[in-house]
This record gives structure tokens, C-alpha cells and sequence, in this order.
């Protein structure tokens, strides 16, 4: 990212300069948008949904979004399931182990907030914003894959939104 | 061989004095002491006209004022089946594990050692592995166990 980085601030010197970045921007931020990469992350029963929306008839594929198996290739962490004490060091890790610029998605009542296992529950993770950023919720339990869908657009929002800048 | 058959071959070649619950479902039930265990387990599994060797569960129970440990066996090769339980006191909570009769009993002893606090004596290997690795707050499973970070349901009006 780093001379990405750097260019709006050489090019914003040059007369007109202004122009060349906000299309840069622009063009920086649309393909991001339209190309997120997510990364599988299922540990309950909100991943069958997870899968269902990938699969045919929900088809992620239309929005660019194609998972990926390592979080090294991938740009949103879509978290769906429960999140236990046992796993929410390994969740910990491998959002650190995503390439920035990162997003993540909570998707179901137990990523949001320990869902049914709020009550009574020695073993469960009471949302994952506890340990990790969460740009976008989706809740339900679990989520229809329509708004799981939605969730994804929300986050090309957020995305359309950001300077070049704010890439860190 | 049918229910009231097993109870009673049971009974009469096993050694020590099983002590059988009666009730209505297909399979005997016994009470066997935490001493036998391992002797009764070793008969069922060996005799030729039980042969029970495959182990579909084994679980810790916690009724507030004892423990016990349900241990339900079935033979694939006769088609039936035997429950029983042994019931050990909450001062000193301690079993001989059966993994080396059935070996499907190692990760279960563990869950039961985890969750109850129940010792397995002679398992090789008693480590954790559903808690996490720095759980310090005793034995969940227990009853009236209240850890720090759960949240109580609230009373319904
Ligand atoms: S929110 Fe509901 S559907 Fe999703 S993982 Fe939790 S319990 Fe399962």
C-alpha cells in the first residue's frame, strides 16, 4: 500500500492535482468494493447459511465476493457462529493475519452478542467486538441469506466512503 | 438375549454384587461399586455371551449431593445393550479409567475430569481440552457452580 499511499499526497502538489486523486480515490475504492474477497469463517449453524448464500441460488459470486481459505488473500472476515473462550484467541489471530485494508462482518445473534448462549453460559464469547473491530451487523439467527447480502452491500458502502487516506 | 435373560446372567456369573435399577426401558441398568468397575467392565467386555465392546457414551452426572458416571455399552455382534452407573461421593471424587478396555472411554474420561472435577485414576494422559487453556474458575458442570463472567437467567415474571 505504500506508494499508493503516498500518491494523493505528491499528486495534490501539482496544479489540478485534486482531480487525479478523487478519481483515484474513486477508482480505488469502487474496486475494492466490487471485489471482496471474504474469508470462510463458520463455527455454528449460521454457516450453513453462510455456505447457502455462496452456493447457486444466493450466489455471492454476482457481487465479487469468492472465499478464500487463508486470510492472507482475503479482505472481510465474516464471522459465523459461535464464538467460544477456546476459539476467540484463534479469531483473534487470524483477523491479525488479514491484509489491510481489512473488514469484518458479524453475522448472527452469537457474533453479535453470545445470541441463545447470552444466559447461563460458561463457554461462549459475548460478541466478538470484545476482541475485534466489527464494521458491519447482521443479525438474526440466523441471518436469511437476503440480509446477508445486504450486510456485504453495506460494507461496499462503508468502503465507497473512505479516503485513500484512511488505508492503512 | 432379552432384558429380564441379561439382568440375570449378569447377576449371577459377575463376581461382585451389581445392584440393578428397575425400570421400563429395554435395557438392564445397574449400580456397580466404583471398586468394580474396571472387573465389571472387563466381564461384560470378554465373556462370550455379552461381548459388549463398543462404547456409546460415557457421561458425569452431578445431582447436588453425589456424583455418578453413566455408562452406557453396547455389542454390535449380539445386538444388546447395558447401562450402568457408579456413584462416587463429593469428598473425594475418584474412578479407575476403563480406556484400556474400551478405548473409546479416553476423550470422555477427559471431559469428565474437565467438566466434574472427577478423578480418572491411570489415564495416561488428563489434560485439557474444551476449556481454555488458562481456565482457572473449577468445574463448570457442577451444580450451584457460578463462574465470574456468567451472566444469570433472568426469573421469569
Ligand atoms: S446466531 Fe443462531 S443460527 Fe447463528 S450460530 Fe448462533 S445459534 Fe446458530
Amino acid at each position: 500500500m505504500g506508494i499508493i499511499k503516498k500518491l494523493p499526497v505528491y499528486a495534490e502538489k501539482i496544479p489540478g492535482g485534486g482531480l487525479v486523486t478523487t478519481s483515484l480515490n474513486s477508482a480505488f475504492t469502487l474496486t475494492q468494493a466490487k471485489s471482496l474477497w471474504y474469508f470462510l469463517f463458520g463455527t455454528a449453524c449460521c454457516a450453513i447459511e453462510l455456505m447457502a448464500t455462496g452456493a447457486s441460488r444466493y450466489d455471492f459470486d454476482r457481487l465479487g465476493m469468492i472465499f478464500r481459505a487463508s486470510p492472507r488473500q482475503s479482505d472481510l472476515l465474516i464471522v459465523a457462529g459461535t464464538i467460544t473462550l477456546k476459539m476467540a484467541p484463534v479469531v483473534k489471530r487470524l483477523y491479525e493475519q488479514m491484509a489491510e485494508p481489512r473488514y469484518v462482518l458479524a453475522m448472527g445473534g452469537c457474533a453479535i452478542g453470545g445470541g441463545p448462549f447470552y444466559y447461563d453460559s460458561y463457554a461462549v464469547l459475548k460478541g466478538i467486538d470484545k476482541i475485534i473491530p466489527v464494521d458491519v451487523y447482521v443479525p438474526g439467527c440466523p441471518p436469511r441469506p437476503e440480509a446477508l447480502l445486504q450486510g456485504c452491500l453495506e460494507v461496499g458502502k462503508k468502503i465507497r466512503t473512505l479516503k485513500m487516506d484512511d488505508w492503512s | 438375549m432379552t432384558k429380564e435373560e441379561l439382568t440375570e446372567y449378569i447377576k449371577d456369573n459377575f463376581s461382585g454384587e451389581p445392584e440393578v435399577i428397575e425400570n421400563d426401558q429395554p435395557e438392564p441398568y445397574f449400580i456397580v461399586k466404583a471398586e468394580d468397575v474396571v472387573a465389571f467392565s472387563r466381564f461384560i467386555h470378554d465373556d462370550p455371551k455379552l461381548q459388549m465392546t463398543f462404547m456409546m457414551s460415557l457421561s458425569g452426572v452431578d445431582t447436588g449431593e453425589r456424583y455418578e458416571i453413566v455408562y452406557n455399552i453396547c455389542s454390535y455382534r449380539l445386538k444388546h445393550r447395558v447401562f450402568f452407573k457408579t456413584i462416587l461421593n463429593h469428598e473425594k471424587p475418584e474412578v479407575d479409567t476403563v480406556l484400556d478396555i474400551w478405548p473409546a472411554a479416553n476423550w470422555y474420561e477427559r471431559e469428565v475430569w474437565e467438566l466434574f472435577g472427577i478423578t480418572i485414576r491411570n489415564h495416561p494422559n488428563l489434560t485439557r481440552f474444551l476449556l481454555p487453556e488458562d481456565w482457572d474458575e473449577g468445574f463448570p458442570m457442577c451444580k450451584g457452580w457460578v463462574g465470574k463472567d456468567v451472566i444469570p437467567f433472568p426469573e421469569r415474571k
